[in-house]
């Protein structure tokens, strides 16, 4: 089932909320560690493995996701996150480690939290998989009807985890999806490298999975192809793995030049955010002028939740000794 | 407390009544682990609970540990009360990731949205010639990682208030079951200590509280597990020997009662310390540490470590018994401290 | 009423021991209540009270006894 207009132009928007998010991140992160790079410096210390160019992976398949269900996301989350709706303020926050971020700065940019939107993000490769099928057990359990969606890279599917999880998921039935994001490159080891054979997808059948598989990038093809997953693990058949090529533009992190890409492949490297624009304008959903506009309005939005997250206090030393245990 | 009927029990089967009460009380406590549902468990941990609760309830899983203690921590976070069975504690090696940072770690880093009430059953330890990779206790790799609360009880009255107390908790907690202890018959008979009277109705004991086993004055033992029995053979020899050992067993690694133990070794001035578990950067070591950064001037002589001295765990009997934390070796640690 | 090992309980060439009573001598139980724990090679399995009552145990534990052995009373 293709999206409607109007979740068409939500999508875009969306895209764009995440783009302009992580542009800005990237500017702030760069920008106090100079001249010799700390990586503890500034604003936005740590590792930031930021979403530039897979924004349409997280649209594409969050949209067509509803209240009862279950994402767990990777080190990777940040157009995840957003398009799930969580709190740009938050999120900004909680990166910048500040007291009013979504762990109040426990988490930092890699481990993303809202119960409310059944949201997590983990930064061991893989293991958002055991947890996501076990959420999707638990719907089941408690007669909910949700279902568990796994996003990992397509290097993560080499991890033991993944292998095992797909298995119980075959196993019992689980209303689960596995949607393989692959950018080409686990770190510097590209896919061809690291993995015996050429699609992912093609593994479902070793779990009695559905495996589908979209090469475009683009929105309204992985929201169809979600919807059709979604419909068949919903029915009980078992799990699926959506595999969704895609691609990684800032490198595997902020400060990795991409070196070992060759040259080629980056002149070929597409942006979701451009193309999908190009396309509502042709398709006549969008005007230029209405696309420009929802440009800016997301740009003064995030720049606002920007500000707003600089400005928000760090957390009290102290708090870093409690939240071990509930009581 | 009821001490109806005088029932006495061992401490796999008092576990088993904990877990079975609570999976009737509370709709959303299931087990999951290997050979569960028809077979019990390996250790009889889940013995007849499959006939009652059904496949769906008592689940058996393939093996795939990481996969599953992933399963169990999702599932918690989602609203249900998960108790993995996980047979052997040497097998936490296999999946220490998705154990330390998923299930230990999401309550913390999410500021508390998350809570993970998962209860993860261990068979620990060995000394029956079940080889290197088989008879670890593993305390030490597991107390050692924050947020996790850990309980090794050494006796079924301990075994089954602390199995409702783990599965009512929000906390992920691990429950170890010393496999010798457990009093399951392939093991032996049943050490007699380690069985104990049981009330028919449930109850719960708190995490941090500390048991003296038997009251002293010359020497304080604290052991763990398995070692609570070996200590108390070798107090109650050393008795007729005209010397008063005072036996405590912590029952919960984590949280550790310290208080209960500095108490003790500030009345006795003297202190053996006795765990299965490897001896260095171990149990031993924390008990040892935390009594004389608190009380640096209360020894009347320096405290003894009686641990597994750092070797793999030989399969030979003769071998084996001598790297356990023996009653004879308790023993010679306590003749040691009272020189 | 004797409290026997069932004659079905295991194949006729092989011995059980009792690992553990669960009810003790003197205690009062009930039809049903499993009060006895009794292990063939690797297999444990209850022994149940056949009815309400007092019993007196007469095989301890550790004691090797064969199919259709009387180990109690219930009076």
């Amino acid at each position: 089932m293709l999206p409607d207009n109007e979740t068409r132009v939500q999508m875009y928007r969306t895209m764009l909320t995440s783009r302009h998010m992580d542009d800005r991140i990237m500017e702030l992160y760069y920008k106090d560690k100079t001249p010799v790079f700390d990586i503890a410096a500034g604003l936005i210390p740590g590792e930031i493995h930021s979403s530039h160019g897979q924004e349409a992976c997280a649209v594409g398949t969050v949209f067509v996701l509803g209240q009862e269900d279950w994402i767990t996301a990777t080190h990777r989350p940040h157009h995840t996150a957003i398009a799930r709706g969580l709190c740009v303020k938050k999120i900004l926050c909680e990166i910048m480690g500040k007291a009013n971020g979504l762990s109040a700065g426990r988490g930092g940019h890699m481990h993303l939290y809202s119960k409310e939107h059944k949201f997590s993000s983990s930064g061991i490769i893989a293991e958002g998989m055991g947890p996501a099928a076990g959420m999707a057990l638990a719907s089941r359990m408690q007669g909910k009807g949700g279902i568990g969606v796994c996003y990992l890279g397509e290097a993560a599917v080499n991890q033991g985890a993944f292998h095992e999880v797909m298995n119980m998921a075959g196993v019992y039935k689980l209303p689960f999806i596995c949607v393989i994001e692959d950018n080409n490159w686990g770190v510097s080891v590209s896919k061809a490298a690291s993995t015996a054979i050429a699609r992912n997808s093609d593994r479902a059948s070793s779990y009695n999975a559905l495996g589908l598989y979209v090469d475009s990038n683009d929105p309204d093809d992985i929201f169809n192809k979600m919807t059709e997953a979604t419909e068949y693990t919903r029915s009980g058949k078992g799990p699926v793995i959506l595999e969704l090529k895609t691609y990684r533009l800032q490198g595997h992190m902020l400060g990795d030049p991409q070196h070992y890409v060759p040259e080629e492949e980056k002149q070929a490297f597409r942006d979701c955010t451009i193309d999908y624009k190009n396309k509502l304008v042709e398709q006549g959903v969008l005007t230029e002028s209405e696309a420009d506009s929802i440009i800016a309005e997301v740009k003064k939005e995030v720049d606002e939740a920007v500000e707003f997250a600089i400005n928000s206090p760090l957390p009290d030393a102290k708090d870093a000794l409690t939240g071990n245990f509930v009581e | 407390m009821n001490m109806s009927n005088n029932r006495v029990l061992t401490m796999a089967r008092a576990g088993r009544e904990a877990v079975k009460w609570e999976m009737e009380n509370d709709k959303n406590v299931f087990m999951l682990g290997e050979d569960v549902y028809k077979f019990g468990g390996v250790f009889g941990t889940a013995d007849g609970l499959g006939e009652i609760f059904g496949a769906d309830r008592i689940l058996d899983t393939p093996i795939s540990e990481t996969g599953f203690i992933g399963l169990a921590t999702g599932a918690a976070i989602a609203g249900m009360k998960p108790i993995v069975e996980l047979a052997f504690a040497d097998f936490i090696g296999v999946c220490y990731s998705a154990i330390v940072n998923l299930a230990a770690k999401h309550h913390y880093l999410s500021n508390g949205e998350f809570k993970v009430p998962m209860v993860l059953m261990l068979g620990s330890g060995g000394g029956y010639n079940n080889g290197g990779q088989h008879s670890q206790a593993m305390h030490a790799c597991l107390a050692h990682m924050p947020g996790m609360k850990v309980v090794a009880p050494s006796n079924a009255y301990d075994a089954k208030g602390f199995m409702h107390a783990a599965v009512q908790s929000d906390d992920f907690v691990v429950y170890m079951g010393q496999k010798r202890t457990s009093g399951v018959g392939f093991f032996g008979s049943p050490i007699p200590d380690s069985m104990s009277e049981i009330p028919d109705e449930p109850y719960t004991l708190e995490f941090g509280v500390a048991r003296t086993v038997k009251e002293g004055t010359d020497v304080t033992v604290v052991a763990i597990s398995w070692a609570v029995h070996q200590a108390m053979d070798a107090a109650r020899e050393l008795e007729k020997e005209g010397i008063s050992v005072e036996v405590i067993d912590p029952r919960t690694l984590v949280p550790l009662d310290r208080d209960s133990i500095i108490k003790s070794v500030k009345k006795t001035g003297r202190l053996v310390v006795a765990d299965e578990d490897y001896q260095s950067y171990g149990f031993t070591s924390e008990v040892i540490a935390s009594v004389i950064e608190t009380e640096p001037n209360v020894f009347k002589s320096a405290p003894v470590r009686v641990a597994n001295p750092d070797t793999v765990i030989p399969y030979s009997r003769p071998m084996e018994q001598a790297v356990l934390p023996t009653s004879a070796r308790i023993k010679q640690a306590i003749l040691d401290v009272m020189k | 009423m004797n409290v026997i090992i069932p004659e079905d309980m295991w194949e006729d060439d092989k011995e059980g021991v009792i690992v553990s009573w669960i009810y003790q001598d003197g205690a009062e139980v009930s039809e049903g209540d499993a009060i006895c724990e009794v292990i063939v090679e690797k297999i444990q399995s209850d022994i149940v009270a056949p009815a309400s009552g007092k019993l007196s145990i007469i095989s301890e534990a550790d004691d090797v006894v064969q199919l259709g052995q009387q180990i109690a009373t219930i009076s």
